[in-house]
């Protein structure tokens, strides 16, 4: 992972290969030791821009015609404003080391109905490196919250003429919060049900402040203002909202709600031919269903728009799949009401 | 942010290596230092390598961490072995130990074996002053990342094998971590002694 960066060998003036994160650096020319110096101990770095602003508007040609947008988009959509920007992130290499230490609870029943719960002792070994990243100010919705991509040709702090956002967070804050992550990561990879004992160190291995240059795109589309966002390194969209596509929009909604409630009444049907069924079978099918009528109302609900990346107001994917975990543990309850009848 | 060159902080010579190590050695005067925030010698011992093993010996870095402790309380799932009888004093529930962290990178399962095969016996080697010409694997941990290390080699103890830990109350408390230089021959079953 090494970056080509616009430092001479302080010796013989040879350039200097720097992976990111890394302070210790040699040179390859001289075999001198060299010691990156940065700003309380943050190494800043910017990649350089390789994409121009005609390849920022063509590669909305591809992205128009993908998913489910709105199939006149590619003739109708009428750029705006196209401009470059760099944004800060931090991004930090952690190390996480120590012992989560506990049990898992099994219950089984047999075919009279009882049951039994048996404990499984679990002692786990953590020992992982992660590397993330986070967006070091606010720049408004652009619906861009991490790297992707942690390779390039960098400068030092040269941005050409790009209007740069300035770091508003603080370099302590995005460590305390990122170490938490870090320590969520490791506790899932875990996997102890029920935690006795836990002693993890988390430690920070690298970190840097890296300016990634971006191009913003706003675009029209009936009477309508959307965006995209370009990586200025790769040039792939970064994120981006569209306008959906009304047709296939109330396709999906029919074939959804059509094998939801095919999975509800077969599960019911097979309830009512066998006697001896264990009930839980039927209950998860009609969850299934309803989860799977209920995902398709969600992806849909707000159809006008398809939306890619992490915007804060993003319709379905996370946020959708949240509010299906509340609604379907209602209709556990639900139906848990039913089978008392 | 800027580019410097590393010299000793003892006789301001230069140092040079192919090599990416977080600790720098002066082949001048023999001072090893080490820099984060700030310049730090660091203590170290080099051991002396058996001259009759005539496989490639290489130098491998471990922070030797000294640390008291005492176990309060620790709950074993299928095991009652005291783990740590051998470093007690006289019957009681506190003792010390020397804690030895592997400092280059390695993958997991030598980690753990090399930390726990050296903390539980520690090694007995004469010294001598400098690497006699074997190449020395580059230190990836810091002396200040040696101390949580060692608070995970204790527990890795503990949690080892007979039984499964269910919990530990203990207390560990470490000093200064100063850096010793084993040599191994590498083997395809890992490294092997050669002091
Ligand atoms: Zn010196």
């Amino acid at each position: 992972m090494s970056i080509s960066v616009g430092l001479n060998c302080p010796a013989c003036g040879g350039a200097i290969q720097v992976a990111d994160g890394e302070q210790v650096v040699n040179c390859e020319y001289c075999g001198s030791m060299l010691y990156l110096e940065g700003d309380g101990g943050v190494n800043t770095i910017a990649f350089k821009m390789k994409v121009d602003r005609g390849a920022a508007r063509a590669v909305s040609e591809e992205w128009f015609r993908k998913d489910w947008k709105a199939r006149d988009l590619r003739k109708e959509a009428k750029v705006l404003e196209i401009y470059p920007i760099y944004l800060p992130f931090w991004s930090i290499k952690m190390r996480v080391i120590g012992w989560i230490c506990g049990y898992d609870e099994r219950t089984y029943s047999d075919s009279k109905g009882h049951t039994r719960t048996e404990r499984i002792p679990k002692e786990e070994m953590v020992l992982n490196d992660y590397q993330y990243s986070e967006i070091a100010c606010d720049p408004g919705d652009l619906g861009i919250k991490r790297l992707r991509n942690f390779l390039g040709e960098s400068e030092f702090e040269d941005f050409g003429n790009i209007p740069t956002y300035e770091a508003t967070t603080s370099k302590d804050e995005a460590m305390k919060r990122i170490g938490e992550e870090a320590l969520n990561d490791a506790r899932g990879e875990a996997h102890v049900q029920h935690v006795t004992f836990e002693r993890v160190h988390v430690l920070p291995r690298a970190l840097s402040m890296i300016y990634y240059p971006i191009w913003v795109v706003r675009y029209g589309y009936r009477e309508k203002m959307y965006i995209y966002t370009v990586d200025g390194v790769s040039g792939e969209i970064i994120s981006g909202r569209a306008p959906g596509d009304p047709l296939f929009q109330s396709l999906a909604i029919t074939a959804g709600t059509t094998i939801g409630g095919l999975i509800a009444a077969g599960s019911l049907y097979l309830m009512a031919a066998s006697e001896t069924m264990d009930p839980t079978i039927t209950l998860i099918g009609l969850a299934a269903g309803a989860i799977i009528t209920f995902g398709a109302y969600m992806f849909f609900r707000h159809g006008s728009e398809i939306i890619e990346g992490d915007f804060t107001d993003k319709k379905y994917g996370l946020g959708g799949l949240d509010e299906m975990g509340v609604v379907s543990d209602l209709l556990k309850g639900r139906i848990d009401l039913g089978g008392r009848i | 942010m800027k580019v410097v060159q590393v010299r000793c902080p003892n006789c301001s010579q230069p140092i040079y290596s192919k090599i990416k190590d977080i600790v720098f050695f002066c082949e001048n005067c023999k001072v090893l230092h080490i820099r984060g925030g700030e310049t730090k010698v660091i203590d170290y011992e080099i051991a002396d390598f058996n001259k009759t093993i005539t496989a490639e010996k290489k130098y491998m870095p471990f922070w030797r961490v000294w640390c008291n402790f005492t176990i309060n309380e620790s709950r074993v799932s299928g095991g009652t072995f005291r783990k740590m009888a051998q470093f007690m004093r006289g019957g009681g529930n506190s003792g010390s130990l020397f804690v030895f962290v592997p400092a280059s990178e390695m993958d997991v399962a030598t980690f753990k074996q090399l930390a726990m095969d050296l903390t539980m016996s520690p090694p007995r080697y004469s010294t001598r002053l400098d690497f006699g010409g074997l190449q020395r694997l580059p230190t990836k941990i810091t002396n200040g990342e040696a101390e949580n290390v060692s608070d995970f080699v204790f527990v890795t103890i503990q949690a080892d094998k007979p039984g499964i830990l269910q919990d530990l109350d203990y207390d560990l408390v470490c000093q200064e971590a100063r850096m010793v230089y084993l040599p191994f021959v590498v083997t395809e079953s890992g490294p092997r002694p050669a002091w």
